[in-house]
């Protein structure tokens, strides 16, 4: 690490120390579950939040959440989780997953009794739609409504909630702190470190139990459905703590962000019943998919409009997009069930869905990979050949942590599911495991000293390459060369070029030495979190030389089990990537039901 | 300033000193008398349209009928009234502090009553034949 | 509460700097930001930043970004989702709140005058302080409130009549546009709760499931609280979201009314 001239110790910034029984890093939905469950189990809990808490992108989220309530028609929660499993292309880890789905439907209703006001439908229950890859009878039935919805602004409808329950919940907001650092002691962690914006005083939060919720680092991607604060902190900390992050060369692409703007369109569009064409008209998802069609999952659709494109049968005067179709659907249904993307489609691409399609491309919008934790949260790493070796004190929960529920592709709808059920699952183990009030080790002098650091040297950096330059140059990289199809060469290039951005970080330079909510240094420390991740990503997907769910490989198109069937870590290292591989689970949690075999995944 | 130093939290200084429970009435009334004064005034326009002339004898003769006193009695009632209201929720709105914000109620409070008491005293003077020519005979 | 001085340090003078367009730059757009820091001891001013819109995405927020990127990475605003669902970038544009990421450039006429939202305390350029806001929010106990027992296991059932009621409420994402453009609020903020907050508490008045009803109608029953609002509709003009607020505030004062 450089220092600068300027260089002061900790003495020149104001330091104000915290003792919690426990510190939830990030309040989007799995931050606020787990914020509110640690707290009313008695324990002495603080959240830190970058934004306001109902400014994180959990409030984006659209279509709905999946459970297996069976409201519209049958449904059971196996079935939920041999669709997730099959989704995942068999790299979820199949106890999670059981976990997850067996705990959605309380999770939901859960949702329900704090006031999320979700459709309803005629007899008064939740209401719930058809999503990508959701179906009956274990694969074998039609397609289920699965996905519970308010309207299309579930996220927010959520997040709210979620909030609103948290001000009921005796915890301790910082609101607008960014996280800088954990405190890691012998391997352990022992609390964060993080800068009030508004006064840039340093606040060191001493915790039994530290929980990421930072979401994922979408930003990344030139072009993502993301919001711009969705900058993976947590995943950032993590790699500088020495630990590895897990399955990183999965980056969901939704098939449907709005073409330039890159703004979401739910999937819940074509589960109300929108098709995707092409510039010939044609519904060319019946090719791809002939059962599912326009609701196979993300991955599937997403490689299929970004195949048509390829071949010339785009759409518009350059020919790189496609159509998404809602103009044969009842105003009334669309103004009832979808008024929030009319709405943006109205806003961002100037069209009336009632009589026009919207103009879509396939977006980056999810990162299956993350923290590598178990069902309840805690964060795992290989360590003397034990591949579940429990990190002592840290958390992860939500799209920064890879439980790994979603494996190598995500199912839509069930990201929300995953906030929630892991948020809680995490908090109900902080409960179970720390006792309220408990003594706190004191923590050694330096702790803060790798955080202040790394803020000095920011703030006061001097180098020729503005933060917005270096961020560009990433997103530009990551996008064409960590793309929809990928191969030995384009990898090959994005391996070098990666790297080469990440040696420009020792020439950043940002101009605001302000104390007081100076954004350009918090954005530098974005990057500084995104840029890791940007290269393990890179270095993961050039590793894996298989084709499995959202990474595809050209030169390897198909799924290589006997290789494969492994979760990939990476550490990052003096600007080095480690990689190495964690098995995959191939047990359940119980024996309610089977472990489900691999197969050719077809929709 | 942002950044100054408040001790008391955030909601405590929402929550202040607590509901007052009131509203609701004064709210009302300002809109009941509002469509009285509405009524009221139409009618008293329309009556002095429709005078012969506006001669004091005239007028004098007109409000000592006991049909034209007891509305003009309402009126006077009616437009006092929603002065007083309506006063309020100005000076409620423009004058912060306290101190000043009571005292201009109150000043505000006499005045309204004087004005009404004054009023009402003359109507009531003319309709019971106090004031010469007004009650035919009287 | 209503003070007709301004502080001494708040008044915008003197004049700030200028930043030409890009040489080659065919189609221009001007933008005059009101910037202030705590730090310098200076009053605002407003800087000048012209770009090229050929090479920028087309909302104000895209402009913003831009010139914090490119031209002058002191510039200091709020953002996230920049699809107008979080509320973070709500600021005054052209003299009326907004939200920055839904404001489309080509409708502003001439230079695009961009100062924080009004009559809110600033910490940094156009970042306001809305720790009030946010406690006047707190205070309506916008959660909902039960007394019979939670159904095990089951949702509270809600027809879909009941459920249409809340529409035109809950998809409030607190942006303070409207409370910010409100007269009465600038005045009486301290104590009027203004029209997101009390669209908030309408939206629990308004729902099937909360049983609070009497306690939040007895909570909202003050001259400042609620009956500040003077129907000045200035909060359904700006709301970004296409809200009405003043009809949620009519409808509490309904509901005021008929119990009395």
């Amino acid at each position: 690490m450089w220092f600068p001239a300027e260089f002061r110790m900790a003495d020149a910034y104001k330091v104000i120390d915290h003792a919690y029984d426990a510190v939830v890093v990030g309040a989007g939905g799995s931050g606020l579950r787990a914020t509110m469950g640690i707290a009313e189990a008695g324990l002495r809990t603080a959240c830190i939040t970058k934004v306001f808490p109902t400014r994180s992108h959990t409030v984006a989220a659209q279509g709905g959440i999946a459970a297996a309530l069976g409201n519209m028609g049958p449904d059971h929660w196996t079935w939920h989780m041999y669709d997730t499993v099959k989704g995942s292309d068999w790299l979820g880890d199949q106890d999670a997953i059981e976990y997850l789905c067996r705990e959605a439907p309380a999770a939901v209703y859960e949702l329900e009794h704090y006031g999320v006001p979700f459709s309803r439908t005629a007899d008064g229950r939740i209401y719930q739609r058809a999503f990508g890859g959701m179906t009956q009878n274990m694969g074998e039935g039609p397609a289920a409504q699965r996905t519970c919805a308010a309207a299309d602004r579930t996220g927010h409808a959520m997040l709210h909630a979620l909030y609103q329950q948290s001000l009921k919940h005796d915890a301790d907001f910082f609101i607008e702190y960014f996280a800088i650092d954990l405190i890691m002691v012998d391997g352990a962690c022992r609390g964060v470190v993080a800068i009030c914006m508004e006064d840039g005083s340093i606040h060191r939060f001493r915790a039994h139990a530290v929980v990421l919720a930072t979401g994922g680092y979408g930003r990344a991607y030139f072009s993502a459905t993301s919001a711009h604060t969705s900058t993976g902190d947590g995943g950032g900390m993590v790699l500088r703590a020495g630990l590895p992050l897990q399955d990183m060369e999965f980056v969901q692409f939704h098939p449907t962000g709005i073409y330039g703007a890159g703004v979401l369109i739910t999937e819940g569009a074509r589960g109300e019943g929108g098709y995707l064409t092409n510039a010939a008209g044609e519904r060319f998802m019946e090719r791809y998919a002939p059962s599912a069609k326009d609701l196979a999952s993300r991955d599937v659709v997403s490689r299929s409009m970004a195949q048509e494109i390829r071949e010339g049968r785009g759409v518009g005067r350059e020919g790189d997009h496609i159509f998404l179709h809602l103009d044969h659907i009842d105003p009334k249904i669309l103004a009832e069930r979808l008024p929030g993307i009319s709405e943006t489609a109205k806003i961002f691409a100037g069209v009336d869905v009632t009589r026009q399609p919207i103009p879509v491309v396939p977006t980056v919008h999810y990162n299956m990979g993350g923290i590598p934790t178990n069902y309840w949260g805690e964060v795992v790493t290989l360590k003397d050949g034990d591949p579940d070796t429990v990190v002592p004190g840290l958390f992860a929960v939500g799209e920064a942590a890879c439980v790994s529920v979603h494996g190598a592709n995500r199912l839509g709808s069930n990201s929300l599911i995953d906030l929630v059920v892991f948020g809680r699952a995490a908090a109900k183990r902080i409960g179970a495991t720390v006792a309220p009030m408990s003594a706190l080790p004191p923590l050694p002098k330096d702790a803060a000293d790798l955080a202040i650091s790394r803020v000095d040297a920011l703030r006061h950096s001097r180098g020729g390459s503005p933060t917005a330059q270096i961020r560009l140059a990433m997103q530009k990289t990551m996008q064409a060369n960590c793309g929809v199809f990928r191969d030995q060469e384009i990898l090959d290039e994005g391996t070098r070029k990666i790297d080469a951005v990440y040696q420009q970080m020792a020439d950043i330079g940002i101009s605001d030495r302000s104390l007081v909510f100076n954004t350009d240094l918090i954005e530098a420390l974005e990057l500084d979190n995104m840029i890791g991740q940007a290269v393990v990503t890179m270095h993961a997907a050039r590793n894996r030389t298989e084709s499995r769910g959202a990474h595809m490989r050209e030169d390897f198109p198909t799924r290589d089990d006997e290789t494969w069937m492994v979760h990939s870590i990476g550490w990052f290292r003096d600007g080095r990537v480690t990689l190495g591989t964690r098995p995959v689970h191939t047990r359940t949690l119980t024996d309610e039901v089977a472990y489900i075999k691999p197969k050719a995944r077809v929709y | 300033m942002a950044t100054a130093f408040k001790s008391a939290t955030g909601l405590k200084r929402v929550r202040g000193l607590g509901s007052a429970h009131a509203g609701a009435h004064h709210w009302w009334l300002q809109r009941a008398t509002a469509a009285g004064n509405l009524l009221l005034g139409l009618w008293f326009a329309a009556s002095l349209v429709f005078l012969p002339d506006l001669s004091r004898q005239t007028v004098l003769q007109w409000l000592a009928a006991p049909v034209n006193a007891i509305p003009m009695l309402l009126l006077v009632l009616s437009t006092a009234w929603h002065m007083r209201l309506g006063v309020q929720v100005m000076i409620e709105d423009y004058v912060a502090a306290p101190g000043s914000r009571r005292l201009l109620l109150l000043l505000l409070d006499l005045y309204a009553v004087a004005i009404a008491a004054t009023s009402l005293f003359a109507i009531l003077r003319i309709a019971l034949g106090v004031v010469p020519g007004g009650v035919p005979n009287g | 509460m209503a003070t007709f001085t301004l502080p001494a340090n708040s008044r915008v003078t003197g004049q700030g700097k200028s930043y030409p367009a890009p040489a080659g730059a065919k189609r221009t757009k001007t933008f005059r930001i009101y910037r202030w820091s705590p730090d310098s001891g200076e009053n605002p001013r407003y800087d000048r930043y012209t770009i090229d819109l050929d090479d920028c995405g087309p909302m104000v927020l895209d402009a913003l970004i831009k010139i914090k990127g490119e031209v002058d990475s002191t510039l200091t605003f709020r953002r996230s989702c920049r699809e107008g669902i979080c509320g973070s970038c709500a600021m005054n544009i052209d003299g009326a709140n907004t939200l920055a990421c839904t404001k489309a450039i080509e409708d502003v006429k001439g230079e695009v005058r961009i100062t924080p939202l009004p009559h809110m305390e600033v910490v940094k350029d156009l970042v306001p302080d809305m720790t009030h806001f946010y406690a006047q929010y707190a205070s309506i106990k916008p959660w909902l409130q039960t007394a019979t027992p939670t159904p095990n296991l089951k949702e509270r059932l809600q027809a879909p009549e009941d459920r249409a009621k809340l529409d035109g409420l809950y998809e409030c994402i607190l942006c303070a546009c409207c409370s910010t453009s409100c007269p009465s609020y600038w005045w009486n903020g301290d104590r009027f709760l203004g029209p997101a907050i009390l669209l908030q508490a309408y939206r629990w008045l308004a729902d099937s499931r909360d049983e609070a009803t009497g306690e939040r109608l007895d909570a909202l029953e003050d001259p400042f609280r609620l009956y500040r609002c003077h129907t000045i509709m200035n909060c359904a003009t700006v709301c970004p979201k296409g809200l009405n607020p003043a009809k949620a505030i009519a409808e509490i004062k309904k509901m005021m009314l008929e119990r009395a």
